[in-house]
């Protein structure tokens, strides 16, 4: 389903940030993304969702090269994937309801669409009485699974989570990672990008490590938090 | 489409609500800056009056020797009348200016005793002379120089006003000049101040427009409650102007009148009210409207 090769982002004047990547990822995968803080972890994300543009090399979802969408295009591309920040990036402005109301009503979806599916994602994950909370009155691990019912309403079939639990106490983040299991067992491919060993541990699926830009480490099966 | 309209004019009046600090901000600034516009409306107004009631009091007249023919003042009073710079040709004959004197000095019993007296009327017949404009005066003086029946003419009052005609040309002049340039100097810094202050109040959501584009949300779907929310600055300001600038006026008013007569200030923007408040709640939407989507731009390259 993705594909990166011989992927390189250089920053100017020459910080390489990746270094010739290549990697493959099927679809309905759970892979755990590890490595030290400039390990590169964060940009090969963001190159999937196209925020940052590869100095050199592919990467093609589904076959296709994300270098041929067009800059119109990229809003549109950007609503068939999900996002989780360790920052949640929700709209203080906004209740929770409305904070994935806006996710749906950019995609043009009909009021009677959004009053009927955001209550709906909002319960899956344990926010059905928050609707009308704004983000500064939640907690942080209500704060995340809003943030991932706002990535799951358009049915991504692609979830990145970049340091999901990295604000959250471990009650909390093993609550994040099992709803990223739940959604992963529906048929999302997830790749969850993190340094934390327990959560990895706890997952013990696809691991790969990243150093200095690198992969150097790819466990396919059972994986460990290996640095 | 209207759909869309009514749900991006309601998302920006929710932004409008919420964001009650900065909203405030902006109104009071676009306020400040609508209530300079009205100011300066005025201060055109103002001046435009008073040039035009100087130029009205400048005029030139040509006195006629007592034993001109009439046919003869009739016949320059034509060739006046077709001139293009001449406004308007007045004809006063001896009789009338006799009356007229004699009105002026009614309560005066020693020019009444006098004029009783005289067996002839002293007074000249005249023409009174007006222009577009003041320059032009000293073209009709060289035009009643050279007429043929220059014979007739006693004197042309020109010359003994040149001085003043000249002042006045170049008084109204300046005035007409700066008072635009002024004009248009502080409406320009009105807009800048109001530009920035929209453009600080959008910086300082630009996360939340960073936010939106992660989730996929395209250019137009973030701008246009932006757009609406600078058109309710707009809005506010023009109201919260309007309520500062009617009452001034009226305190005002009365002074400026015993000044120069011919402003009357309450009339003049009481009686154009509707289209005051139309002239500055569009002036106001589209400041708050262009301001946001020159600000926003900026936030939404891809």
């Amino acid at each position: 389903m993705i594909e990166f090769k011989k992927l390189k982002k250089i920053y100017a004047p020459n910080e390489v940030v990746l270094n010739d990547i290549d990697l493959e990822i099927k679809k309905g995968e759970f892979v755990s993304l590890v490595g030290l803080s400039g390990a590169g972890k964060s940009t090969l994300l963001k190159m999937l969702t196209k925020e940052e543009k590869p100095t050199a090399g592919q990467v093609l979802i589904d076959g296709v090269n994300l270098e041929d969408i067009a800059g119109k295009a990229i809003p549109y591309f950007r609503r068939t994937i999900g996002t989780v920040y360790q920052d949640f990036k929700l709209l203080s402005v906004k209740t929770a309801y409305e904070n994935v109301a806006f996710a749906m009503e950019v995609s043009d979806a009909t009021e009677e669409e959004i009053a009927k599916d955001v209550p709906q994602i909002l319960a899956i994950v344990g926010l059905g009485d928050k609707l009308e909370s704004f983000p500064d009155q939640l907690s942080g691990g209500e704060k995340q699974r809003l943030a991932i019912a706002r990535a799951l309403i358009h049915r991504p079939k692609l979830l990145l989570a970049d340091e999901p639990t990295g604000n959250l106490d471990l009650v909390n983040s093993y609550d994040v990672l099992k709803l990223l299991v739940k959604i992963n067992a529906l048929g999302t491919t997830v790749i969850l990008a993190t340094h934390d060993n327990q959560i990895v541990n706890a997952v013990g699926r696809r691991v790969i490590t990243m150093d200095k830009g690198k992969i150097v480490k790819d466990q396919t099966e059972n994986g460990k938090y290996m640095i | 489409m209207f759909q869309t309209l009514k749900t991006v004019i309601k998302r920006g009046w929710v932004n409008f609500k919420r964001n009650s600090y900065l909203s405030a901000a902006a109104t009071g600034v676009m306020a400040l800056a609508l209530v300079l516009f009205l100011g300066l409306l005025s201060l055109q107004y103002l001046t435009t009056e008073i040039v035009i009631s100087l130029e009205n009091k400048v005029d030139i007249s040509a006195y006629f020797k007592t034993d001109a023919p009439e046919d003869q003042i009739a016949n320059i009073k034509a060739e006046l009348s077709s001139r293009p710079d001449v406004v308007s040709v007045n004809y006063i004959s001896r009789e009338q200016a006799l009356a007229d004197f004699k009105t002026r000095h009614a309560e005066e019993a020693l020019i009444q005793e006098s004029l009783a007296q005289l067996e002839e009327n002293p007074l000249e017949a005249s023409l009174n002379i007006k222009t577009k404009d003041s320059s032009q005066y000293a073209t009709i003086a060289q035009f009643l120089e050279d007429s043929k029946f220059r014979s007739s003419i006693d004197k042309v009052s020109f010359y003994e006003n040149k001085n003043v005609i000249d002042r006045i040309g170049r008084l109204s002049g300046s005035i007409k000049t700066w008072g635009l340039t002024a004009t248009l100097f502080l409406a320009l810094i009105a807009v800048l101040v109001t530009f920035n202050t929209v453009r600080l109040t959008i910086y300082n959501q630009k996360q939340e427009i960073e936010i939106m584009r992660l989730v996929g949300a395209s250019n137009w779907h973030i701008r246009g409650p932006y757009l609406a929310e600078g058109g309710f600055y707009g809005v506010f300001a023009a109201l919260i102007a309007m309520v500062i600038f009617y009452p001034v006026v009226w305190l005002v008013s009365d002074k400026i009148s015993g000044f120069v007569e011919a402003v009357d200030l309450l009339a003049y923007f009481g009686g154009g009210a509707p289209q005051i408040v139309l002239l500055t709640v569009s002036f106001g939407v589209l400041l708050g409207v262009v301001s946001s989507s020159i600000a926003i731009r900026k936030h939404l390259q891809i």
